[in-house]
Order: C-alpha cells, then structure tokens, then sequence
C-alpha cells in the first residue's frame, strides 16, 4: 500500500512527518505519528462541496453533511454521535464550497470506533435515510440559517458579496449554506442520487494524526473502508475560471436595519496553491490584519473613522481566491469618506510595496496562525487532508509556512498592483435603515 | 425499499483498547521578588506558549459612575508604554508573532499573550512594559473611549448579546455591579478620561495582588531569569486584602420579552444564579447541566432539534459570575439557543415539559454513564494546547481554588451517581424559578408564550 512517500523529515516541516498510502477502492489515507498526548484525529474530506450543486439545489451539500449523522446500517439515529462522545471524543463535520469535511477526535484506545463509524456511513448510509431524518434536518438546517445569517445584522453580506463576486452560473455564485427555497425543495431522492455520486472512498481522503500505531491503524483502515466500492459516477464541477481581474467595479448598497455603515468588499485574487496566493496574503495581512495593519492605523487610529478595519483572505483552489475587506464605520461617518481613505491606502501599498519591517511582522503573524493550525492533531489531520484533496499532495502542508517564509516584498508588491485595484472588486454598502422605516413598507 | 442494497463487508462495532493514563497538569507555583505570583507548566511540543496575567481589579472596584474603565484600561495596555508609542507597541507585538488580548470581567482583569516560544523574551518585556508602565496617553484613551461607544449599537442589534444584558438587568438588583453591562453603558463609558483610568490603574494594579500563568514547551528556556528581568521588574505598593461582596438575586420566575419586530427567530436565554464550584453539588451540577443541555445528544436538544427541528441547538450551562475564598460565590445556570418565531411558543413549551420530566422522573445510568465518559474522557483533547491549560489554571487562581482542582475534578465526576446529578440539575433548573429572556418579535411570540403560564411576561423595547 505505501505509496513512495516515507516518513522523512523534509526541510521547513518543524519536524512533522506524514506517509501516504492508497485502498484497492482508491481511498487515499495519510498517516502521522505524534505521541506527545494520547489523542488520535480522525478526519475524512470528500471531495464535494457547494461548488458541485447545480441550480434549484443550493444547500444540498451542506443538508447531505447533516443527514451523515442522521445513522447507517449499524448505527442508529444519532448513534454517531453518542458513541463517539460516550467515547470520551469531539466530532462534527463541515461544508464549504470545496469541502466536505467529517471529523472525529478521540483518545487514542478508542481510535478504531472512529474508523468503523466513518466506514459504515461512507458504504451504507441510505440503508437508514428516511423521509423523518430528511424533514427533521431541514428544518435544523432552515434555523441554522436563521441563526447564523438572516437574524444577525449584517449576516447576510457573505452570502450577498460572493453572488456579487461571481457571476450568475459560476459555482462559487452561491454559498454553502443555500436559499430557503431550495433547502425546501430538496428531496429524499436528491439526497440518496448526492450520496450515490460522490460517497465513495475514491473521492474521498482520510487522515488519521497523533498518537498510532501506523501498522495496525492501516490494518483497521483496510479491514473497515476496504471492502466499500469505489465508484466513477462523479461528474467535475463545473470550471471556476475566471479572469485575473473582474475589469470593472461591481457594487450593491443595502439599506437594512443594521446598527452603523459598513463598507465590505471582494478583491479577486490568485488561486489557492500558488506563490502569489501566499504573497496575496502577505499583502492583505500588512494592509488589514491585526492591530498595526495601515488600514487600521489610518481608519481606527488616525482618521478616527472607523471602529473596525480589516482584511481577510477566503482561500480558494477552483475559483479565484477573494480578498475580504470590512469596515464598520464610527458614528455618523460616511462611506465614500471611508472609501477614499481605503483607496488611497492601497494606492499607496502599490506604489510602494511593504517595508521590511511589515513584511518581517505579516510573516511572524502568519507563521503563528501555522504554529496554531499544526499545534493540534485535529488541526493537523485537517490540513493534510486539504493539501491531499486539493493539491494532490498532503506532505505540501508541512512544508507550507516555509512557502509563506521564502515569498519576497517583490512578490507581495506585485501581486498588490495587479489586484488590489478599484475595477478588481465588488463592493457592497450598508446604509442603516430605522425600524419605524422598514414596518412602513 | 430498494435502496439498501449494501455492498460493504459488515463488522462488529470495535471495543475499545486498554487507555493511557493522563492527568491535568499540575502547575509549579511561586513568587518573583515583586510578590508576583506564579505558575508555570511545562507542555512538551507546545511552541506556542501561552502567558495569563490575572490582575485584582474587579468590576465591582470601578468608582461609580464610571462603569466600563476597567475595559478601557485593559485595552489601553497594548496603546503604549514608556517605550514605545500605540502604533509602535502593536507593531512590536505583531514582530513577535504574538497576540495580545485584554478584558475585565466581575472577578477582574486578564490578559492573554500567546507567542512562538522562540520569541518569548521579546514579547514578555513588552507585556511587562504594559503592565509597569503603560502610558494611558490622553488621546488614546479618548480614542479608545469613542471605539468603545461605536460599539455598543452592534451589541445591542446581536440577539444573543441583547438577552445577556437583559438577564443581568433582571436577576441583579440595580445596585449590584453584576446588574449593568460589563463594559458600562454609553453614559458611562463617555465619562472616562485617561485621569480615570490611570486612577484606577494607581489603585487596582500591582505586582503583589496580580498572578502570572506560564505554559507551553519551556525546553531550553531560562524562565527564572527571563522574568526577573521582565515582570520581576514591575514595582508597586503591597497588597491590600479586598473583601467580594455577597451576591443576591432575584429569580422567580418570569419572562421578558425584548421587542425585534420582524425577527424570523427568538433568542432565548434562560437562567438564575446557583453554586460555583466551591460547593460540593459543582461535580453532579456540571454532569447533569449536561445530560440536559450539554450536546445534541443531549434532553433539550433530542426533542427541540432532533425530534422537533425548533433550533440550531439548545444548550444548558454553568459560568462562573465571581468565586470568594469562603465559598459565597456564585455561577450563572442557563440554557440559550434560538427557535423560529412561529415555533416560539411550542419550544418553550416542550423546553418546560423536558425540565418537569427531568424532575419527576430523573436521568437514567446510561446518561449519566455517557456524560461522565464525555466529560473526562475529552480531557486530554481539550487541553492539548498550551492556552487551554493556561486558561483553566488561571481560571483557578481567579476562583480562589486550589492548583489541583481541574485535576480533581475529574475523579469526583467520575464517582458521581445518577441520582446525585439528578437532584443537582433538578434543583439548578427549578421550572418556577427561571428567568426567561426572549429576544424577538412581540407582536408574534407575546400571546403564545403568555398561554404557556411560565411566569408573568412583560415587553421591553430592545434600544
């Protein structure tokens, strides 16, 4: 089974090591040893997410991840979860528009009820969906929505941005979490044809972190997973492709009852994966991450015009990654001001580029949030997953923070011209609205 | 149906191996020569270390009037010292790799640096200029002040955030600090000037009453020495003994409804005071807080979210509000989540027959059985970074508990029957004596909750 890579400490990993290794049925597994604590992660991405639905079924990937709780042939009704928390684990599973990811941690003695759990509902989960799961988790999901975007001020500006960001048919048009009307339109058999086209253990990657025993963990992933067929039934998302730059800027003003003007936008950035998708976050951490970031010393702390300024980078390897500015405004300040200084600022960085000093603190900032991700089994099974599934190599994630190390000032100037431009991005406005105001209409 | 044709070979589920002992860590404890005291633990393969500062400066010590200045001096540490300036402080800081963070909360300040060990010196001198000279300039604290007033309106449009303070507002006597807002009011917040916060830094802040946390992988690292020349050399007057005063509530039980119109869901946060963990009920309290409301497996969350679809998730929990060293402190008992509004009234409804259910017919051993291997069987997974060690040992020190606490713990929840933590969920959630807080819309939820009989419900405006 191995499949050429060992466990040899390869430069700027920090000493972490993974193996590969492949299933007769084309499920791939990454193994890798860590016995500091007596905890093992287990985590299984199938590659399928939001990017895969097709239109009327927005929501479909993220309810189906639900329904994965929901039993299997030998686990019934929220078995999954019982057991694996009455095994002393935490567990939980998440979609994103590239992703669907099922994790569980556990002590280490209780590793293989993990392995077994994931395999029995990756082999035999519509031997328990039901008509009662499907209604029930649709409705969990419906007031997850509520709760997370539509009763929040302002919960609604990704799901609005992104529609901005990518155009009408583009896969990454719609997020995760889906529309009202298509979670209810979604049907059993939508559910069971979802499962049947991408369920199989050569769509999916399992990575199995910490304290193992790498011989018998294989022997369990084998004796589990092995017999559970692999199909070709999946059909590629369709192409995420996009022009570097949108070429104009695209705009949206919301008028909703939320507490202050925001200014948000969506800068179209390089794919996930690449040098310049490392030095794009460079640029957005010196222009808006953290507390000394230009964008929040001049809005925050001199122009006195905000009350929080930001940039975030949403990561993505099929489409073009977006580059995610935010700012709440201070007290009746407006937003062309705001966009102006944001403008300049960045103007400015291009013209420039960062000083060495910036680049010395985006690039101790970044190394951290890689010290923390890998700080973990569960953070660690996670990342070898991504690198396996999205870039066909999980040993390019312990090597990643060197990659963030080696990007020069050069780079990071240059990736800021070409994209941090006023026609690079959509832009959407929050005027608030009174309440006596919105009951009137 | 035709669809479970199944392929798979099928094995029985899998017993567990034999299990690995692990134990909470057990700090060493001792005082630099300013008083400061302190804990350090080694975490092998942490390397990113975690530093907890506990400072004695309650919410209950700010003058009055003046609710909110403990927050904006715990911000105003990271705006400047002696050496450096705000924009410069958070520039050195970020060099480090290093995050800050700061709050003050009823038991007193904390603050939190996390930073790659390899850069520990550096980031601990910068915490030590904070804490030994912070240079509360006047525009920073002004500016400070204003960021603080820009956020209140966001906290007052977050359901979640609305219905805490509401229920402070309503368990508390107007008199007790615990009554009002954390981090003050707009009135108050706009009275604070940097001549306050330095006056409330001059009186609350010192060496001998603050305690330092220390965790991570320590290989190789000369903590002795790098303190004392760090937080060794912050001075301060001696320690004066701080009585907490005595906690009083008011929970009989009734509902307030603060008005969203048009919200499509209603926050509910529902809860009283009860024992902290100095009592001896803690144990049994915390084992049956969750088999009601500690997971989706769960009493509450089986019937609102598994069987129903109400909510998203309910869950029932214990915080802590302030510990005294002689055992009068107290937590918050409460169960949160959120419903849609059209199911507003049949939620509570099933919220309260899940609760009277419990109390008339307990929880069963294979609950109990459940919880206690969740509880302590996560242990090692949960503190497997140095910030999760570090918080709880200085969430110790702040209770007043000993070192071995968390350590213990775990032992008596493991000797913890099912008909101890039955009668401790029973008598922490009591049906008639809640406090139930819903933030949504009046106009829709007011009647159905009104024909419920859970208390007598009343509307405020939610601004």
């Amino acid at each position: 089974m191995p499949m050429g890579h060992t466990a040899t400490v390869e430069a700027g990993s920090g000493g972490l090591t993974a193996t590969e290794h492949r299933l007769a049925n084309g499920l791939r597994v990454v193994l890798s040893e860590d016995h500091l604590t007596p905890v093992a992660a287990v985590c299984l991405w199938y590659d399928v997410g939001s990017r895969h639905e097709v239109k009327g079924l927005t929501g479909l990937a993220h309810l189906f991840e639900h329904l994965m709780f929901q039993g299997s042939a030998q686990v019934k009704g929220n078995g999954h979860f019982e057991l694996v928390q009455g095994a002393g684990g935490s567990l939980n599973g998440t979609t994103s528009f590239e992703r669907t990811n099922y994790f569980e941690t556990m002590p280490t003695h209780q590793l293989e009820l993990a392995l077994w759990l994931e395999a029995d509902r990756m082999g035999s989960l519509l031997a328990a969906l039901d008509d009662e799961s499907m209604e029930n988790q649709r409705d969990v999901v419906k007031n997850e929505r509520r709760q997370r975007y539509d009763n929040v001020p302002y919960g609604t500006a990704f799901e609005k941005l992104t529609a901005l960001a990518y155009p009408e048919g583009h896969p990454y048009h719609h997020t995760p979490i889906g529309s009202m009307a298509d979670l209810d339109a979604a049907t059993l058999e939508d559910a069971r044809a979802f499962f049947r086209t991408y369920y199989a253990p050569n769509n999916a990657v399992l990575s199995i972190v910490g304290d193992i025993d790498p011989e018998a963990t294989l022997a369990w992933v084998e004796k589990y997973f092995g017999s559970i067929p692999g199909h070709d039934g999946k059909a590629a998302p369709r192409d995420g492709a996009l022009p570097e730059t949108i070429g104009e800027q695209l705009r949206e003003v919301v008028e909703e009852e939320v507490p202050a003007r925001a200014l948000m936008a969506a800068y179209r950035l390089p794919e996930d994966g690449t040098r310049a998708s490392d030095a794009a976050d460079l640029a957005l951490t010196v222009l808006g991450g953290g507390e000394s970031s230009r964008l929040y010393n001049r809005l925050v702390r001199r122009d006195r015009t905000a009350v929080a300024a930001g940039f975030g980078l949403l990561r993505l390897a099929g489409a073009p990654s977006l580059g995610w500015l935010d700012v709440k405004t201070s007290g009746d300040v407006e937003v062309p001001v705001i966009e102006a200084a944001v403008d300049e600022e960045l103007a400015r960085f291009a013209e420039e580029g960062p000083t060495a000093e910036e680049m010395e603190r985006a690039q101790a900032q970044l190394e951290r949030e890689w010290l923390d991700r890998l700080g973990t089994v569960a953070g660690r099974a996670d990342e070898l997953c991504r690198y396996a599934v999205l870039f066909g190599d999980p040993q390019l994630a312990l090597t990643a923070v060197q990659r963030v190390l080696d990007v020069t000032a050069e780079e990071v100037q240059e990736v800021a011209k070409a994209r941090l431009r006023p026609d690079n991005r959509a832009v959407l406005v929050y005027e608030p609205i009174a309440t006596d105001e919105e009951t009137a209409q | 149906m035709t669809e479970a044709t199944v392929t798979m070979d099928f094995h029985p589920q899998p017993q567990a191996g034999e299990a690995k002992p692990w134990a909470f860590p057990a700090p060493e404890r001792g005082a630099l020569g300013n008083g400061l005291t302190l804990l350090r633990c080694h975490r092998p393969g942490q390397q990113v270390v975690a530093v907890e500062i506990l400072l004695n400066a309650p919410l209950e010590a700010e003058p009055k009037g003046l609710d909110g200045v403990a927050t904006i001096m715990a911000r105003a540490f990271s705006e400047g010292t002696d050496k450096h300036s705000a924009e410069e402080f958070a520039a050195e800081l970020e060099r480090c790799g290093a995050t800050l963070d700061s709050h003050a909360d009823h038991p007193g300040v904390r603050l939190s640096l996390e930073v790659p060990v390899s850069r520990l010196p550096k980031a601990l001198g910068l915490l030590a200029d904070a804490l030994r000279a912070p240079a509360f300039e006047d525009s920073e604290v002004e500016r400070l002040v204003r960021n603080r007033l820009d956020e209140i309106p966001h906290e007052t449009a977050n359901p979640a955030r609305r219905a805490a303070k509401e229920l402070s507002k309503q368990l508390f006597p107007a008199t007790s600090r615990m009554s009002r807002p954390r981090q003050g009011t707009e009135e108050t917040v706009a009275s604070i000037d940097s001549a306050a916060v330095r006056a409330f830094y001059e009186k609350h802040v010192r060496p001998a009453t603050a305690t330092a946390v220390v965790v991570g992988d320590l290989t190789g690292v000369d903590l002795d020495a790098l303190l004392g020349d760090t937080l060794g050399a912050w001075t301060g007057s001696p320690a004066d003994a701080r009585p907490v005063p005595p906690v009083t509530a008011d929970d009989a039980g009734r509902v307030v409804i603060v008005d969203r119109p048009g919200a499509v869901q209603t926050q509910l946060l529902i809860g009283r005071v009860g024992a902290d963990r100095h009592d001896r009920v803690w144990p049994a309290q915390v084992l049956g807080t969750y088999c009601l409301g500690g997971t989706l497996t769960s009493r509450l969350d089986r019937v609102l979210r598994e069987e129903k679809g109400y909510t998203y998730g309910v869950r029932a929990f214990g915080q802590v509000l302030r510990s005294a060293p002689d055992g009068t402190g107290v937590a918050m008992l409460a169960i949160s989540g959120s419903v849609d509004t059209p199911n507003t009234g049949p939620a509570l409804d099933d919220l309260w027959k899940v609760l009277r259910t419990l109390a008339a017919e307990g929880l069963t051993d294979a609950e109990r059985d459940i919880a206690v291997q969740n509880l302590v069987g996560v242990a090692p997974l949960k503190y497997e970074t140095a910030a999760a060690v570090a918080g709880t040992l200085a969430d110790q020190v702040e209770q007043h508990l000993p070192d071995d606490f968390q350590a213990t713990l775990y032992r008596q929840l493991a000797a913890t029957g099912t008909v101890e933590a039955t009668a401790a969920a029973v008598s922490a959630f009591p049906v008639d004596r809640l406090v139930t807080v819903l933030v949504g819309d009046a106009a829709q939820i007011e009647e159905p909750v009104k024909a419920l009989g859970i208390g007598e419900v009343s509307v405020v405006p939610a601004e």
